[in-house]
């Protein structure tokens, strides 16, 4: 989520919230002989608020779950999470008087600060990311569907090669209708004259399309193959520039593919840590609640 | 222009009026006059050149009726004795130069020539023969050509650059040298011609024939009885039609024998053949549930999940719901909602748009007793089609069965009479138009008032920067009334889009219904001022039309779009999720799409203004509301023939288990799944389109293109490209 001039209300609430709860702590911890202390009633007060604040933003997941129910818009409940969750830690860590306690309590805080913290990195990511996604990756397509589309560039790339080269050139090589219209534009060369290109396609390309090979391969990178492709060129005939030139966007394709692949791994995979901590935080603060509660 | 348009003049003695333009040809055709010609043909433009059509019309010399258009007050004699005797004189002259008999004579007995000669009781010619000279062709495979036997109608070479666009044969050389060549004086074996067949048929002599080495076979096996020509023209509404022809295209009608409960075809289907009752009667029937796809809310629209659900209309009526209570069908009569099943009768055609057009079957037909059928192809029912004798047995058909049902089908005429429904049926007239062609164009004097019977018209309106779609008619709908009301020209060009057949009222009877009720005409009038209202606000779209992108992407034909704002959008299909949560599982939208700036178009009913998706539905039961919104009939027959005709794949097929009737138990039901279409219905149930309700990070927007993009489109100088 882009955080933008329409979350003003909500951080001037927020603000708001902090500035309250930090002059009532400031005046509750300079009344308080022993300290500020979990368990006097301002204390208690500051930890049912920020539980509760816990609460709410853990409440995200179900409602993602039941996304038809109408229990108030997701972007509002993403707004709650994001700045409630946020004041859920100087609450907590007034409610603790700065202090971690024993530890059970020390484990909580630090999951409170983990997750957080990694609402934070995860709200900076969500706010960067899908433009940095929509500006490298204009060919985008569902992340599921990566492996299908991939396949079908390896089948289209079989295809070409086996026309331009000779079947035996493609290992793969199968009828498919995505690529008739590629394949009917290629041009078939004289074996000698085709083995540059099937020399590349067989130790280069096609292991880059298959995700094989070391990851600094030439074709991985749009400089070096930019000039890959130009040497290639050169030691090719004129008729089969075009078979080239799909090739060369073929790989671009290829790359965008796996940008896209990690630029999603980035964009979600720090909800990885984020939920099974957020879930082990709320278990460990209701075992919190009802020992404190109970001893 | 204003009425005038009409012209009044008198034909052998009849008074006639027709509308300005008109061929003398077609003035007397409409009045049952009959003029016999060579070169000219219907389909054709006429080139006047056989004379044979020739008529008095009082002037110095006789005129050729098919390219003399009529004259306020002109008076014509068809067959007057000079008349006759200047026609049979012709008919000599092209006998003496006709190897009598010619090949068509000899296969078929049906050489139009020889059929006028006799008709003239003309044995010997009084003049000398004179030949060409030129040796025949036999070069071509399926053809063989009679330079001798040509007499220059011109007809094979309009039949080939006018009905098949091949443009391969021409006229070449002049006086008695001249003949029709293929390419450059090429062999037409040699040539580009790929054996259409279409000069063939419509050569009226033996200078094109059948070399019988072609065979169309429609089906084999003994249910398949191949039926012979000799025997086929026996048939009445076999007559006059080309025996090289039906020679050429054996095996391409077929005799069938169905047992009583036997299905012939099933909705949905598809095939490419239609079907003529010979003996015996069929039901034919919708077994698709008569219901719609309803998506429902729970537990007083909060805590539940949606459902999608079948719904009747007498369960669920929508806005604007159609009134319409006959479904139209690809047969010659249309069903009723309440009980959608008909009869059919010997004398029967059905399954023409599935012939013509390869639509899915529209309905189920069943054997409702022992029944002979014959079963043809496309080139039969083509030519069938303009066999004048076939052609008016089924208009006789048509206006004793179906007018009834055709006319009554629309709401606008449901006051009207039977007495005067009677009065029209002998004076509508049955009109076929070829994919493509005109109608009638914007600019032109109203004279004629139409009702779609087959097929789908496209209606579109010129404007500055080019043409715009205003809608598309199916079966049942109507147009032409705007202009005949206002007594003015057309307002809009019409055009086939596939194979078309209208039912043609003139001005004179229009104008009579209209006196004699004034609800029907009230009721045109507040349609004709709905359309315009809707052609107003479509036309102002089209100001400020600018970036390309904009227009390739079709998004100026979208009234709503789904839009993701990549910049906002996490990629977590939050929105997919919700689609399919609020539509049983199936959603109808895929995040994915073209990109518009920095949107993602998702690929979501889009509302288009010109909905592509309603091109073809072989039962009309997808259409627009008036506010332009889709929505899909309860006669919906789940063919999916919309979902494949959307440009941006955004109508789905919904599977629904129901208790239908089963085809192999009449009268009997089982479980089975039966489909229907749907599309976005924008979650109406609530205020939110749940995908827009359910994005936790503000990418997802409904939106109106136009207006949401107005800032962007503003900022490009207006370029218009249409």
């Amino acid at each position: 989520m882009r955080i933008d001039r329409t979350h003003q209300k909500w951080l001037a609430a927020s603000l708001i919230i902090l500035s309250v709860a930090t002059a009532v702590y400031i005046v509750y911890a300079a009344h308080s002989p022993a300290g500020p202390s979990g368990g006097s009633p301002v204390g208690l007060a500051f930890g049912i608020v920020g539980s509760a604040f816990m609460l709410f933003a853990g409440l995200l997941a179900g409602r993602k779950k039941l996304p038809v129910w109408r229990l108030g818009r997701a972007q509002t409940w993403m707004r709650g999470h994001l700045w409630l969750g946020l004041l859920s830690l100087p609450l907590i860590l007034f409610h603790g008087g700065f202090r971690f306690g024993g530890p059970l309590t020390s484990v909580l805080m630090v999951l409170l600060i983990i997750v957080v913290a990694s609402g934070l990195f995860g709200a900076a990511l969500q706010h960067y990311m899908p433009n940095v996604m929509t500006a490298e990756v204009s060919k985008e397509t569902i992340f599921e569907q990566i492996d299908h589309v991939r396949a079908g560039l390896i089948a289209e790339t079989d295809e070409m090669i086996a026309a331009t080269a000779g079947s035996g050139s493609a290992p793969g090589a199968k009828q498919s209708a995505r690529s008739a219209a590629a394949v009917g534009q290629t041009t078939a060369l004289a074996p000698e004259a085709a083995l540059p290109l099937s020399t590349f396609y067989a130790n280069e390309m096609r292991p880059f399309l298959q995700e094989k090979g070391p990851q600094n391969q030439p074709l991985a990178n749009a400089n070096t193959a930019r000039i890959v492709f130009a040497e290639l060129r050169a030691l090719l005939p004129p008729e089969a520039h075009d078979t080239v030139k799909r090739f060369e966007e073929i790989c671009d394709e290829e790359r965008q593919l796996r940008r896209q692949a990690r630029l999603h791994h980035w964009l979600h995979g720090w909800l990885m840590l984020h939920i099974p901590l957020s879930f082990a935080l709320l278990l460990l603060g209701c075992v919190h609640a009802v020992m404190a509660l109970r001893y | 222009m204003s009425s005038t348009a009409l012209v009044e003049l008198t034909i052998d003695g009849n008074k006639v009026s027709v509308a300005a333009g008109t061929t003398v040809f077609d003035a007397a055709r409409l009045n049952g006059i009959a003029v016999p010609t060579l070169c000219h043909q219907q389909n054709e433009t006429p080139v006047g050149v056989c004379r044979m059509c020739v008529v008095d019309v009082g002037a110095r010399v006789f005129t050729a009726s098919c390219v003399r258009p009529v004259e306020a007050g002109m008076v014509v004699n068809t067959n007057s004795e000079k008349v006759h005797r200047a026609r049979r004189t012709l008919v000599e002259l092209l006998m003496a130069d006709h190897p009598s008999p010619c090949t068509r004579e000899q296969h078929s007995g049906d050489c139009e020539l020889e059929a006028l000669a006799r008709r003239e009781n003309l044995t010997r010619p009084r003049f000398a023969p004179h030949r060409t000279g030129r040796a025949k062709d036999s070069s071509s495979p399926s053809i063989a050509v009679d330079f001798d036997s040509c007499i220059l109608c011109d007809r094979c070479v309009r039949g080939c650059s006018e009905i098949r666009d091949h443009f391969v044969l021409a006229r070449m050389g002049k006086g008695t040298a001249a003949g029709i060549a293929f390419d450059d004086q090429r062999a037409m074996g040699e040539s580009s011609c790929v054996s259409c067949g279409e000069c063939m048929v419509s050569c009226p002599t033996g200078a094109l024939t059948n070399k019988s080495f072609t065979h169309t076979a429609l089906g084999t096996g003994p249910s398949f009885e191949p039926v012979p020509v000799e025997e086929l023209q026996q048939l009445p509404f076999f007559q006059g039609v080309s025996g090289t022809f039906l020679s050429l295209n054996r095996g391409a009608v077929v005799r069938r024998e169905f047992k009583r409960g036997d299905i012939i075809c099933r909705e949905g289907e598809y095939g490419s053949t239609a079907f003529y009752i010979l003996e015996g009667k069929a039901r034919v029937s919708i077994s698709n549930p008569m219901a719609h796809v309803k998506t429902k809310g729970a537990v007083k629209k909060f805590l539940g999940k949606l459902s999608s659900k079948l719904a009747q209309r007498q369960q669920d009526q929508r806005d604007e719901e159609t009134y319409k209570r006959w479904i139209p069908i690809d047969a010659p009569v249309d069903l009723d909602y309440d009980s959608p099943v008909a009869e059919l009768n010997p004398g029967d055609l059905f399954g023409e748009m599935t012939c013509m057009s390869l639509y899915p079957r529209s309905a189920t037909v069943r054997a409702e007793t022992d029944c002979t059928m014959l079963e043809m192809l496309r080139n039969v029912l083509d030519i069938m089609q303009r066999n004048k004798n076939f052609r008016a047995q089924l208009e006789k058909s048509y206006r004793q069965r179906a007018l009834d049902s055709h006319l009554r089908a629309v709401p606008v005429f449901a006051e009207l009479t039977d007495e005067f429904i009677g009065s029209l049926r002998e004076s509508v007239e049955l009109i076929r138009y070829s994919p493509g062609q005109v109608i009638c164009r914007q600019g032109e004097p109203a004279d004629c008032f139409y009702l779609v019977r087959i097929g789908f018209v496209k209606v579109t309106q010129s404007h500055l920067g080019g043409e715009m779609v205003m809608a598309y008619l199916s079966r049942s709908e109507y147009f032409g009334e705007t202009g005949l009301l206002r007594e003015d020209v057309r307002t809009a060009t019409c055009t086939a889009l596939d194979h078309v057949e209208l039912v043609r009222i003139g001005a004179h009877d229009f104008k009579r219904m209209l006196a004699e009720f004034p609800e029907v005409r009230r009721k045109l009038e507040v349609v004709e001022q709905e359309r315009a209202q809707m052609n107003r606000e479509r036309l102002s779209v089209l100001q400020n039309v600018p970036l390309d992108d904009f227009l390739t992407q079709g998004l100026m034909e979208a009234q709503s779009l789904l839009l993701l704002d990549l910049t906002s959008c996490t990629r977590c299909d939050a929105c997919v999720r919700a689609c399919a949560d609020a539509h049983d599982g199936v959603t109808r939208l895929v995040r994915e799409g073209l990109r518009f700036d920095h949107y993602l178009v998702a690929t979501s009913c889009r509302q288009c203004l010109d909905p592509l998706c309603m091109v073809g539905c072989p039962v009309g039961s997808i259409r627009r509301r008036n506010s332009l919104e889709v929505i899909i009939e309860d006669w919906c027959i789940g063919c999916g023939l919309c979902a494949e005709n959307c440009p941006y794949g955004n109508i789905n097929i919904h599977p629904f288990n129901v208790m239908a009737e089963d085809p192999a138990a009449p009268g009997h039901k089982k479980a089975m799944v039966k489909q229907k279409a749907t599309s976005c219905d924008l979650c109406t149930e609530y205020a939110e389109p749940s995908c827009v309700y359910a994005c936790p990070h503000d990418a997802a927007h409904r939106v109106d293109p136009r207006k949401f993009f107005a800032g962007l489109l503003n900022q490009a100088p207006v370029t218009t490209k249409r």
